[in-house]
């Protein structure tokens, strides 16, 4: 109940003209940058005090088996990444597999960031437009690898080459 | 507080010097008198007694004025005359410098979590946390980051029970015992619950994780991702795959990062790093 009193409270003290002194106040009290990047809101309690927070309901396709398949490709990106090294040969194929496994490897590594940082009930527009950014890039990335493995040497050369230079 | 101590020490004047009669003079008093009554008798004695002062700087935000922004205030304190845990200094402080300090204390040995603050920049419970002696630095208290502020060093911890309530916190079966008696299971179960049972959500584990600041809205949070494990390796429990489903989507157990912030602050030595990696493992295949 206290909670509930005290955000009717901020309420009516973040009215328009102490709102630019609230900003003040809080810039004069940290030390840390003051970039107001989703600052946090006025508290807000989703039915009484006494309910449990909502329980989403269940998608394994964003919990469970997406972090097991985050985690087999991460996994696999080790022996691959190793492998054209210790085997000392170049093999097309598996310089393909290399570069598909680091783009959906960088791809739900940026899904992560972006689930983390631009949360869907506070920012749902801005979401939506990261995750159809990183798709787009995602595809775009895919495309030059397609181009540079097909029609220039792959990139387990280029990083042997850049080693050599 | 000066004024106080002057009329202490003249009210008991020579009596100071006579540890018998002092504690006489002092007996039907309560123990704060006593207190005030023996440091006001040493401060007669400052001169030959070494004080070891210890600069305490509480943050400091009062509702009944939101307009004022939050600060730091210092609170000067003997050593000598202290309990060694950062609670006693708190309480001394509260009951001989300044009543208005507010803070939420009960148990003083570690097993209520009443205290959980953030004290030198680590979140700890104030009653298991000792005052460094060697160290003449200022020592500084906040409350829990990131959690909204009732007053001073009380945060609102209204969300984390919340959050606690939606996991389901006691045991779910639909069989009776097979022996109409209590549920039993076997040693290796029980010895399962070790490292689990003891957590006294403090909460000093979620406020301590990034991904508890960033997401508090939808990511359980370290401790209560260790309670609910907790239910999940019980082998009494019979709702394991309903628990389960209920952290099966992007928010409420996948935002853990392994940061670990919640093992290394847990006053109580838990480690819910591991348990959630735990119920990632199990849900995984």
């Amino acid at each position: 109940m206290a909670s509930i009193a005290r955000s009717s409270l901020l309420r009516q003290v973040a009215t328009k003209p102490a709102l630019q002194n609230s900003i003040i106040a809080r810039a004069a009290f940290h030390t840390t940058a003051k970039r107001d990047l989703l600052p946090p809101l006025p508290q807000r309690v989703v039915g009484t005090v006494n309910d449990a927070a909502p329980v989403p309901p269940p998608s394994p396709s964003h919990g469970s088996y997406h972090w097991t398949f985050d985690r087999l490709v991460a996994a696999s990106l080790i022996p691959l990444t190793v492998a054209p090294f210790a085997a000392g040969s170049l093999n097309p194929t598996m310089d393909a597999v290399l570069c598909a496994t680091l783009l959906i490897h960088s791809h739900t590594g940026f899904q992560n960031i972006i689930v983390d940082y631009v949360p869907q009930y506070r920012t749902p527009r801005a979401r939506k437009a990261a995750i159809w950014g990183l798709n787009a890039a995602t595809v775009v990335v895919g495309l030059a690898l397609y181009e540079y493995e097909t029609s220039d040497v792959g990139i387990t050369e280029t990083i042997k080459r850049l080693w050599k230079a | 507080m000066a004024a106080l101590r002057s009329t202490a020490s003249a009210l008991l004047g020579a009596a100071a010097a006579r540890p018998s009669l002092r504690m006489a003079a002092a007996a039907p008093s309560a123990f704060r008198g006593m207190a005030q009554l023996a440091d006001a008798a040493q401060q007669n004695n400052t001169a030959s007694e070494q004080a070891n002062l210890k600069t305490f700087q509480i943050y400091r935000w009062n509702p009944d004025q939101p307009s004022e922004k939050p600060k730091m205030q210092s609170y000067t304190l003997d050593l000598n005359k202290t309990g060694p845990m950062v609670l006693d200094a708190l309480i001394r402080i509260k009951n001989e410098i300044d009543p208005t300090l507010t803070f939420r204390r009960s148990c003083r040995e570690g097993i209520c979590g009443s205290c959980a603050m953030n004290i030198n920049g680590t979140n700890t419970l104030a009653c298991l946390c000792r005052i460094p002696n060697e160290d003449k630095a200022d020592m500084k208290i906040y409350p829990l980051p990131h959690t909204y502020v009732v007053k001073d060093l009380v945060p609102d911890l209204t969300q984390f029970y919340k959050q606690y309530k939606s996991i389901k916190p006691y045991l779910q079966r639909d069989t009776p015992a097979p022996d109409g008696r209590e549920y039993r299971q076997t040693k290796a179960d029980r010895k399962k619950l070790d490292g689990l049972y003891e957590c006294i959500l403090c909460a000093c584990c979620s406020t301590s994780c990034p991904s508890y600041w960033w997401n508090s809205e939808e990511y359980l949070g370290p401790a209560i991702l260790l309670q609910s494990y907790r239910w999940l390796v019980d082998s009494r429990d019979e709702k394991t795959l309903q628990r389960q489903d209920a952290l099966n989507n992007s928010m409420s157990l996948y935002r853990c990062h392994t940061i670990l912030n919640c093992t290394r602050t847990c006053p109580k030595g838990l480690n819910p790093g591991q348990a959630i990696q735990s119920i990632k493992k199990q849900m995984a295949f």
